[in-house]
């Protein structure tokens, strides 16, 4: 028999409130408005907007994206308008939604992702912070600050200096232990963690003995990474006992229940967006549907269910 | 909300050439009426590979009564394409679009030149058919120089004969029309048009484009030209499709070819 009532889909990530668990990934959903076309806004858990510096960035020069088995290559090089201009013409449009809206930032020293930390908390209508410190594309920084526990724990410090939001940091999969970094951002005050962001690859043109990214190398997403962002999701859950936000080729409902099932509080649904707009919504009502047909009246009590001694 | 994806059934989808096809597609009548320039996101409904959607421009649209039709004129040039032209009457797609900007008319310029270079004859084809049907441009008036490597890329010529009386052939190989490149072959004529009375619209490859770029220099041909580049998402959000312009400062700065193109003014492309 189904149940009746519409199954209470919010979750709580320590301080941060979300209406339901499904967030869009940084950099696959504009700042919010390139998908109001197609998505109602306010039915999001969250909208992670694009990384944002302190500078506008002009970004890598093309080409930038190759499709590949089960996803594709991205070397778009963190362009955005800046965190001036996204405070001054986009986050004004955005709060006129009723949703969480996260800001992604992104540093080439503490100094900068502080200065980017402070301006966003001053500005109204930021939820919480999440921070870059994975992006394999920029040569500069970016992989270093992830990649090592004490340099992505004084970053965490650094920027808790300056905020009083919830500040999530976004782990990079090019490591080899990833919960060693997740302990560290913990132990340094981080309020979540968001992982994965992208493995880095490269794709070669075989005719033209070359890379198909001009920047030769890039950041692989889509279904291709869901089993290896599943492990480390895995791994990283228990180690810590904040938050973990699982990403990682979420193409629908299903994929996103088996991150939570895993035990991560929430999802942030990235790739899927560019081949289906409606991706993020209709996730959604599948969640839903699956609580419906499954008897239960709370998403949380997904969380966490995985039954590692059982096997199908 | 935007309900701009449908699922259209192909009609017919034939090689006209090697590596060239043509398919034409039926979709729902709630399909906007393209305007010359856009185009369409292809995915083929139910597959996950091709995984991204395929950016195609729109050459020709027609509506009946109940139902739109597009017809893409297309070019193997990878997996996806090659996937595409595999696919049978009667298959379906998932049809993003129209998508992207247009390209701005002129009706009052004296003389429309088109300057297509292979499969960049596509949009502008939907542009001539525009010209001649909707604005009634007479087709004295338009002049187009369509050039290919080979007599075997010369497609589309049937149509635009229909369209424009001054059809100007060139292959690089000379196996049809004149032995030049279709830009020099322009820039031979180019003391017949008046720069300030005349809109120039171009397709093309990039070498293509470069040279135009240089044959126009500083002259006051105003010159609109469409670009390609692979894309992920189609509607601006994931920044893939970059194009490197001049912005309005002078500087650098990258636009989407997707949602800030696919048409752009000559004069503010960067060419390598």
């Amino acid at each position: 028999m189904k149940t009746k009532t519409v199954p209470n889909m919010a979750v709580q990530l320590g301080k941060l409130s979300l209406k339901n668990p499904v967030m869009t990934a940084s950099g696959t959903f504009g700042y919010g408005e390139e998908y109001a076309d197609y998505v109602d806004l306010n039915r999001l858990g969250a909208i992670v907007v694009k990384g944002l510096s302190l500078k506008p960035r002009l970004g890598n020069p093309p080409p930038r994206i190759m499709e590949t088995a089960g996803g594709m290559l991205n070397a778009i090089g963190l362009q955005n308008i800046g965190v001036d201009a996204f405070i001054e013409e986009k986050l004004p449009y955005l709060r006129k939604y009723d949703v969480a809206v996260i800001a992604n930032i992104y540093g080439e020293s503490y100094a900068e992702y502080q200065k980017v930390a402070k301006k966003l908390s001053a500005a109204k209508g930021v939820h919480a912070l999440e921070v870059n410190v994975s992006c394999p594309n920029v040569k500069k920084g970016g992989l270093s600050f992830g990649a090592d526990p004490e340099i992505a724990a004084q970053v965490t410090r650094k920027v808790k200096e300056e905020t009083d939001l919830p500040v999530i940091i976004k782990l990079t999969p090019n490591v080899t232990d990833i919960a060693a970094i997740a302990v560290a951002v913990e132990k340094a005050g981080a309020d979540a963690v968001s992982l994965i962001n992208t493995l880095t690859g490269m794709s070669v043109d075989l005719k033209n003995r070359a890379p198909y990214l001009k920047n030769i190398t890039g950041g692989l997403s889509g279904p291709a990474i869901k089993p290896v962002a599943l492990r480390m999701v895995w791994q990283v859950v228990k180690r810590v006992s904040i938050p973990v936000i699982g990403i990682g080729g979420i193409m629908d409902a299903g994929d996103a229940l088996e991150f939570l099932m895993l035990g991560a509080k929430a999802v942030q649904v990235g790739t899927a967006n560019f081949i289906n707009p409606y991706a993020t919504t209709e996730i959604i009502e599948g969640m839903q549907n699956y609580l419906k047909n499954n008897n239960l009246k709370d998403i949380n009590k997904m969380i966490g269910t995985f039954n590692e001694g059982g096997s199908s | 909300m935007a309900k701009n994806i449908y699922i259209g059934e192909i009609l017919k989808n034939e090689g006209i050439r090697e590596n060239y096809f043509l398919m034409k597609v039926k979709l729902p009548e709630s399909f906007d009426d393209p305007k010359p320039g856009q185009f369409v996101m292809i995915r083929i409904a139910g597959l996950s590979e091709p995984f991204l959607g395929r950016p195609i421009s729109i050459y020709s649209f027609r509506r009946s009564k109940s139902s739109a039709e597009i017809e893409l004129l297309y070019r193997i040039v990878g997996k996806g394409t090659q996937i595409l032209a595999g696919l049978i009457a009667g298959s379906q797609l998932e049809i993003h679009g129209p998508l992207g900007g247009a390209y701005a008319v002129f009706p009052e310029k004296e003389n429309i030149v088109f300057i297509a270079g292979g499969i960049g004859v596509a949009p502008l084809s939907l542009l001539a058919q525009y010209l001649c049907k909707s604005v009634c441009i007479e087709p004295s008036r338009m002049s187009f120089y369509l050039g290919a490597q080979t007599a075997k890329e010369i497609v589309g010529l049937e149509k635009l004969s229909s369209l424009c009386y001054n059809m100007q052939i060139c292959t690089d190989d000379g196996s049809k029309g004149r032995k030049l490149f279709v830009t020099q072959a322009f820039a031979e004529d180019i003391k017949k048009y008046d720069p300030v009375n005349t809109a120039v619209y171009a397709c093309g490859p990039k070498g293509m484009l470069k040279a135009l770029a240089g044959i126009i220099g500083k002259s006051e041909f105003h010159c609109q030209v469409s670009l390609e580049e692979r894309m992920a998402c189609g509607t601006g959000a994931c920044m893939g499709c970059a194009v490197a312009i001049k912005d309005k400062s002078g500087d650098v700065a990258y636009r989407r070819i997707c949602s800030d193109g696919p048409v752009f003014n000559l004069e503010e492309v960067i060419w390598e």
